[in-house]
């Protein structure tokens, strides 16, 4: 398409180089635009509930044994047909991950055999260290965000209560601690006063929780991570934003590190 | 007396305060009377000493459907916390209605387990259960009922003395910006609201964001007036 290069030719073909350019520029859509028409995935709307719910059995948040809410509840919160619910209901009893008692006390069940920790060493071991990585980069991106406003927002009788309740977890209650430590991480961000920041926060939270539940094992390792973080709680009392950014990216390196050791040494 | 204050500020502030009471006292004392309510029902309640969460839902729902109701100022959400050790079935469970549709609000199971968040260090259900006495607590982000910048007006619930739990209601700051600054901005002069520990709410001031501390600005060393009845208070300049 371009005329070839020559001396005498140069400048006038970059002049119309750039007008084309131009012209491809406002002809094309944005990238933006590109990324509000990808596919939305043609998964009908039972997997789509199907997938939430797995996703939350599967992940702790919501445990063996626990009652899951009625099938009328759980459509009106999702947005759904009472049929779509059972659909899911039916999917995830196949899977072995719901069980239904019928009955006055009946309902469905998360089953007692699903095992976090199993499907987390699955997930671990079938997610590549790219997407590990890219995982810590995105959660220590909108943690950092997070942290940076609350060190400007947050007054310190609050962030001190946050101190107390870090410091007062027992690192050798091991059922406890993630979720005490989820919890402590999610009202600290909160502090930013941002609900959108601390709403993207809690999703990754939900998305890398499972998979940290697996270095919890090691004492250890929940002792570092609860030193990490104390000194993310310290920055931020003290008004230090780029302390809190720091301290939160040390942390996120921590654990992403731990990760990938784990799934090198395959345990 | 120091004269280099505008002497209008202290009149603006006052009646800047006056709207801001006035706004929130119908929410209030409708929850205050709900909260008496339920501490009698449950009392009555045969069920009181094996109580189920659906069997307080029952009694709750009526009471949150009612102050969602209300007018005067937008409700988000309302309903019951129990007491951590009130119910047979449940350690935390949320008695709460919410949004434009009143929904039940469910685990939100896409997100941490909100079921495992012991609420009994959160500003909404402490203050309540320390004092024995109603409270406005926030702005906070409410990431267990909302999800939103949220104000909550909360009463404790007794029963013959004994506290069993949080009735409370959730206003947006969203809407309380859409409801209320308005009719502060009418007074003229920059007016901004802050809580009690010098977190600005809403200010007429477009350089004071919603969520800053007051501390090392310029609203830091000017004086406060309290709104009557609630733990706000107005900076006017």
């Amino acid at each position: 398409m371009h005329p070839p290069d020559s001396t005498d030719a140069s400048q006038r073909s970059a002049a119309v180089d750039s007008d084309a350019a131009r012209f491809r520029d406002a002809a094309r859509p944005g990238r933006l635009q590109g990324a509000l028409f990808q596919s939305i995935g043609d998964a009908g709307r039972a997997e789509l509930v199907e997938r939430r719910l797995a996703s939350a059995i599967t992940g702790g948040h919501l445990r063996a044994g626990e009652r899951l809410p009625s099938e009328n509840d759980l459509a009106r919160t999702f947005g759904v047909a009472p049929t779509t619910v059972r659909e899911s209901l039916l999917a995830l009893r196949t899977q072995g991950l719901v069980v239904t008692r019928r009955g006055r006390n009946g309902g469905s069940f998360v089953a007692d055999s699903a095992d976090p920790v199993a499907h987390a060493r699955t997930a671990l071991a079938a997610t590549s260290r790219l997407a590990l990585r890219d995982m810590g980069a995105h959660y220590a991106a909108i943690t950092a965000a997070c942290v940076r406003l609350a060190a400007r927002r947050a007054v310190a009788s609050e962030v001190q209560l946050i101190r107390a309740r870090l410091i007062r977890l027992e690192p050798t209650d091991l059922a406890q601690w993630r979720s005490a430590l989820d919890d402590v991480q999610v009202e600290l961000v909160s502090l930013s006063q941002s609900a959108r920041l601390t709403r993207e926060q809690m999703r990754l939270q939900a998305e890398i929780s499972p998979l940290l539940r697996l270095i919890d094992a090691v004492e250890d390792s929940r002792v570092l991570e609860r030193q990490l973080l104390l000194a993310v709680v310290d920055a931020v009392e003290s008004g230090d934003a780029q302390a809190a950014v720091d301290a939160t990216e040390r942390m996120v390196d921590s654990v992403i590190d731990a990760l990938i050791e784990l799934q090198i040494s395959g345990r | 007396m120091v004269t280099t204050i505008d002497a209008k500020a202290p009149a603006t502030a006052a009646r800047a305060a006056a709207i801001v009471a006035e706004y929130l006292r119908g929410p209030i004392e409708a929850l205050d009377e709900t909260a008496v309510l339920l501490g009698e029902e449950l009392a009555a309640s045969p069920h009181i000493g094996a109580l189920s969460s659906q069997r307080l839902d029952t009694l709750v729902e009526p009471h949150a459907l009612r102050l969602l109701g209300l007018t005067d100022a937008h409700i988000y959400g309302a309903g019951f916390i129990a007491a951590i050790e009130l119910l047979t079935d449940e350690r935390n469970h949320l008695s709460w209605w919410q949004g434009e549709d009143a929904r039940k609000l469910l685990l939100a199971a896409q997100s941490v387990n909100k079921a495992l968040i012991d609420y009994s260090e959160l500003e909404w259900f402490r203050v309540p259960m320390e004092t024995g006495r109603g409270h406005v607590a926030g702005p906070y982000v409410d990431y267990l009922c909302s999800d939103e910048y949220t104000i909550t007006v909360a009463a404790p619930v007794h029963i013959a003395g004994r506290f069993v739990g949080v009735a409370g209601l959730d206003l947006l700051i969203d809407s309380v910006e859409r409801q209320l600054l308005p009719k502060l901005a009418e007074l003229g002069d920059k007016v901004t609201l802050v809580n009690s520990v010098g977190r600005v709410v809403i200010s007429t001031d477009p350089r004071h964001a919603t969520g800053d501390a007051v501390r090392g600005g310029s609203l830091a060393d000017l004086p406060r007036t309290a709104c009557e009845g609630v733990a706000l208070e107005i900076i006017a300049e």
